[in-house]
């Protein structure tokens, strides 16, 4: 998917598959792709995933303390995967191929 | 600290946050009807009111009046929005979020409609009509609109706290609601718009928050309460004002006086609070959900009274105190719920 489309339609596509994808790995690809600097942006995009998360169509299966600093230093690093609900909106809205 | 506790710490900071843009929210909102009251004494819409009602009566008279009123604040909310995007340089993701139509902006074009000439020309209808103190708490039913919405449509789960604190939420509503009306019914004078406006004002943002909540699964919140107020905005300016145009009412001379610059300061002071009111709802509710989200907000009816005392001294009533003592313990009651069990607000 081209960076034409609302980031959170990427991030569902992002996330669906079984191995699910960690938040600092999602943040960095869409700063990427969409043109995104700063830590503003890289905190939005966090937010995003958490509102995600929070509706129920991103489902947190790991978790690890962030010891390097590759996102937050002292604070958890998520990995997260796509949900069936999650599966169901995103069918309907952004992944057609599905 | 270990990986459960820094999970648990993390989840509470996410519950804090969404409740607390919920309480920023109320006070917004509160502040919203200080100038709402405000605009009604102010010209144009005095001299409108006087204009038409000799002709269609008063309260056809205050129904375009609160027309004009709520197009010129959709108009302000919408200045106070392009501010808002131009510091969060959220304009990129508005226009893809725009091209959405089937899954996203439809869902905010419907919130458009159930916000504005439903609960917002309610509201202002509830202020010309009854009073502001009226309008604010009027439409302090709207949690249970928006929280059966949300639970029969996608499944929300509402925790038997929650409800309790919705319950006593709505007490409090009706409690400032029935006061004022029993005494007007005692009096034989029931300004009977005012009130339906209050129930506009109910319905339609309950339903606006359920809407609303379904297109926000997928998009951000400042750009879909972006597309929500463009979609009204447009549709008062570009359906509704130009219809009352053709059917006579001097709706451009009235609208071009509110240009005036202290009835625009007062309109963009109405702008400012209410647009960034519902920013900081929007990010409420992907946290905490809609029925806790709006269940918070609804703050804003004590937050309202407080300011409307200050500003103009008008004296609450007992059961408008009661009432906000209510609303209080509902409030506090949703606060300090534990959601640590609940991962997720939504049903499998």
């Amino acid at each position: 998917m081209a960076a034409n489309r609302p980031i959170k339609f990427r991030i569902l596509e992002l996330c669906h598959n079984s191995e699910g994808r960690w938040n600092y790995e999602i943040v960095q690809q869409i700063q990427k792709e969409y043109n995104l600097k700063g830590n503003f942006s890289r905190d939005s995009i966090n937010f995003d995933i958490i509102e995600l998360a929070s509706g129920g169509m991103l489902k947190n299966i790991e978790s690890k303390v962030d010891e390097d600093g590759i996102y937050k230093k002292g604070f958890l690093l998520h990995k997260y995967t796509i949900t069936e609900f999650g599966i169901i909106r995103a069918k309907d809205a952004c992944l057609m191929y599905v | 600290m270990d990986l459960k506790s820094l999970k648990q710490e993390e989840h509470k900071r996410k519950t804090k946050k969404g409740y607390m843009w919920a309480l920023i929210c109320a006070v917004l909102w509160g502040i919203w009807y200080i100038p709402g009251s405000l605009v009604w004494v102010l010209n144009p819409f005095d001299i409108m009111y006087a204009e038409i009602a000799p002709v269609d009566g008063d309260s056809t008279a205050l129904f375009i009046a609160a027309i004009l009123i709520t197009s010129l604040t959709a108009l302000t909310v919408m200045i106070s929005l392009v501010l808002w995007n131009l510091v969060t340089g959220k304009y990129g993701e508005i226009k893809r979020t725009l091209k959405e139509f089937r899954p996203c902006s439809k869902w905010f074009m419907l919130a458009a409609i159930c916000g504005g000439p439903v609960a917002i020309l309610g509201s202002y209808m509830a202020m010309g009509f009854v009073g502001g103190a009226f309008a604010a708490v009027a439409s302090l039913l709207f949690p249970i609109v928006s929280s059966t919405l949300a639970h029969k449509w996608y499944g929300e789960i509402i925790s038997k706290r929650a409800a309790l604190g919705i319950i006593l939420i709505v007490c409090g509503g009706i409690s400032i609601y029935a006061g004022g009306l029993l005494t007007e019914l005692t009096t034989g004078n029931v300004r009977w718009l005012g009130y339906v406006g209050g129930l506009m004002a109910a319905v339609g943002w309950g339903a606006e928050g359920a809407v609303a909540g379904k297109g926000l699964d997928i998009a951000e919140p400042d750009v879909g309460l972006t597309i929500r107020f463009f979609a009204e905005t447009l549709l008062w300016w570009i359906i509704v004002i130009p219809i009352l145009l053709i059917l006579g009412y001097p709706m451009i001379k009235y609208t071009l006086m509110a240009f005036e610059p202290m009835v625009f300061m007062v309109l963009m002071f109405a702008g400012l609070s209410f647009g960034y009111c519902y920013i900081t709802l929007y990010k409420s509710l992907p946290l905490i959900g809609v029925g806790r989200g709006q269940g918070v907000a609804n703050l804003y009816g004590l937050c309202a009274v407080i300011f409307i005392f200050l500003f103009f001294g008008d004296i609450p009533s007992w059961t408008l105190l009661l009432g906000a003592a209510l609303c209080l313990i509902g409030s506090t009651v949703m606060y300090t719920e534990d959601t640590g069990d609940m991962e997720s607000l939504r049903g499998d």
